[in-house]
C-alpha cells in the first residue's frame, strides 16, 4: 500500500504517557552521577564545592531571568540543573567559585535564556560557557597547572597535554584501563571513561539522547585519528587515546546530543555528529588548542539549522511562508 | 509530577547545594601542601611543570633539600622566596631565568637529566 508509511494518528482523548522536561533533566543528571561521583571521590570536597555552586547558582541565574523577563519560572524543568551540571563537569576541581558564577551566567543567561530560553538556544549553552572562560582565562582550564596540589597515585599529567608539548612518547605512561577508570587528571566529571560509557548508553536506552550523534561522534574521532596515526604513528596518537581522552566521551554523550542545538533527522544527525569528531581530532593533531571537542561542537552547533535543511525536513523546521 | 511539586524540588535542590557549595569553598579549599608536589613555573620560553616531589622523594631523585635551597641554616626552616636577599639594586643580583638554569642544568647535565630546552619547557 501507497500509504503505509503515514502517520497514523488516533482520535482523542489521548492518554499522557507521563514524559516531561523535568523527568528528561533529572534522568541526564542521574546519568552523569558515576562521573561526578568518581570526580567527587578522587578530588574531595573542592570538587563537591564546584559542582554544588555550579548547579545552584546555574538555577538561581535561570530564576533571575524568569522574573526579569516576566516569564513562568522554569527552574522546575531541571534544565538549568543540567547546565550547571555539565559545566561543573568540565571544570578543575580548584576552579574559584567567582569563574563558576561568571561560567553559570554565561552558559544560562548568556548561551541560553536571552534567545528566548529552552528549545531556542542556537548553541549548546554549557559550551559557551566554557568556550568563554578558556579564551578569557586561560591558565583556569590548564589542569595541570590547576592541580599541581594534587597528588592521586597515577601519572599526574593532563593526556591531551602531554601529548601536545611532549609528543606520542608520553601515550604509553596511560593504559587503556587507566583511562577508562578515570586514572589520569582532568576535569572533574570527564576523565571517568567507564561512567560515561554507562552513562551514555542509559540515556540511548532511555531514548533521552539520540545514539547517532553519540556513535557517529565517537566514530568521526575514531576514524580520523587513526587516520593521522597511519599517516604518522611518531606523530600523532592511537585513536583509542583520543576516545577515551579529554572531553570526548562526555562531548558525545552529553555535550553534542542537546536537543536545541543539533539536528533532527537520521543523515543530519551523522553528518552533525562525524564532523564534530572530525573537527575534535583536527583541532587537537594541528590546532592551537590541546582539546578541540568544545569548539568542534560549537562550530556543529552553528552549522545544524544547514544540516537540517537536508529532507526530509523536520516539522515545524524551515515552512516556507509561514 | 505536578508543576508546584517540581518548582519546590528545585527551590529546594538550589537553596541545599548553595549552602553545600559556600561551605566546600569557605572551609574545605584545596591547601597548597606544606612541601610542594608539583610546581608550574611560567615563563615566556615555555612553562615549566617542575615535579618537586619526585625530584626531592628517595624514591625519585633523592635530592637533599639544601642542595637548591641554599639559605636553608637549621632542618626544617621554610625556604625564603630569592627576594628576600638578592635584592635587585643593580648589583650582581642574579636574575630568576639564570638562577633556576645555573641550578637545574647544572645539575642535569652532572646527574643525565633532560638538557635540551623543550624537554624542560615543555608546557
Amino acid at each position: 500500500m501507497a500509504n503505509q508509511k503515514l502517520f497514523v494518528s488516533s482520535h482523542a482523548p489521548y492518554w499522557h504517557n507521563r514524559s516531561s522536561l523535568s523527568a528528561k533533566s533529572y534522568n541526564i543528571m542521574l546519568a552523569a552521577l558515576p562521573a561526578v561521583i568518581m570526580g567527587i571521590f578522587q578530588y574531595g570536597p573542592p570538587a563537591l564545592g564546584v559542582v554544588a555552586l555550579s548547579v545552584s547558582t546555574a538555577m538561581i541565574w535561570e530564576l533571575i531571568m524568569n522574573y526579569v523577563t516576566k516569564r513562568q519560572v522554569s527552574i522546575g524543568d531541571g534544565n538549568a540543573a543540567v547546565i550547571g551540571l555539565l559545566l561543573a563537569m568540565l571544570l578543575p576541581a580548584t576552579t574559584p567559585w567567582w569563574t563558576v558564577v561568571i561560567g553559570t551566567f554565561l552558559a544560562v543567561v548568556v548561551g541560553k535564556q536571552i534567545y528566548g530560553g529552552i528549545g531556542c538556544n542556537p548553541l549548546n549553552p554549557t559550551l559557551v560557557s566554557i568556550a568563554i572562560i578558556m579564551l578569557s582565562w586561560k591558565g583556569l582550564l590548564d589542569f595541570d597547572e590547576a592541580l599541581v596540589n594534587y597528588d592521586l597515585g597515577f601519572y599526574m599529567v593532563y593526556p591531551l597535554a602531554a601529548l601536545k608539548h611532549l609528543g606520542t612518547s608520553v601515550v604509553s605512561n596511560y593504559s587503556v584501563g587507566e583511562l577508562l577508570m578515570g586514572q589520569y587528571p582532568g576535569a572533574i566529571g570527564s576523565t571517568f571513561g567507564l561512567g560515561l560509557i554507562i552513562g551514555g548508553i542509559y540515556l540511548i536506552l532511555r531514548g533521552m539522547i539520540r545514539w547517532e550523534i553519540s556513535i557517529s561522534f565517537l566514530a568521526g574521532v575514531f576514524l580520523t585519528a587513526f587516520l593521522f596515526n597511519i599517516s604518522d604513528s611518531e606523530k600523532y596518537a592511537g585513536p583509542l587515546f583520543h576516545l577515551l581522552t579529554g572531553y570526548t566521551l562526555i562531548g558525545a554523550f552529553f555535550l553534542a546530543t542537546e536537543d536545541s542545538s543539533s539536528p533532527v533527522n537520521f543523515i543530519p544527525m551523522l553528518i552533525y555528529g562525524a564532523c564534530a569528531g572530525f573537527l575534535t581530532v583536527l583541532i587537537r593533531n594541528i590546532g592551537a588548542f590541546v582539546d578541540g571537542t568544545v569548539f568542534a561542537i560549537l562550530m556543529m552547533n552553528v552549522a545544524n539549522p544547514l544540516l537540517d535543511k537536508i529532507r526530509p525536513k523536520s516539522l515545524g523546521k524551515g515552512i516556507k511562508h509561514a | 509530577m505536578e508543576v508546584k511539586t517540581e518548582r519546590m524540588i528545585a527551590y529546594s535542590l538550589a537553596a541545599i547545594l548553595l549552602v553545600v557549595g559556600v561551605i566546600c569553598y569557605a572551609a574545605f579549599a584545596k591547601k597548597a601542601p606544606e612541601q610542594p608536589i608539583r610546581i608550574m613555573l611560567k615563563n615566556t620560553g615555555g612553562n615549566v611543570l617542575f615535579d618537586h616531589k619526585e625530584h626531592m622523594s628517595e624514591s625519585g631523585y633523592g635530592i637533599e633539600c639544601i642542595d637548591c635551597h641554599h639559605d636553608l641554616e637549621n632542618e626544617g626552616d621554610k625556604p625564603e622566596a630569592c627576594g628576600e636577599c638578592h635584592i635587585d639594586d643593580g648589583e650582581d643580583a642574579p636574575t630568576r631565568p639564570d638562577a633556576f638554569h645555573k641550578q637545574c642544568q647544572t645539575c642535569h647535565e652532572e646527574g643525565g637529566g633532560p638538557v635540551n630546552c623543550a624537554e624542560c619547557h615543555a608546557m
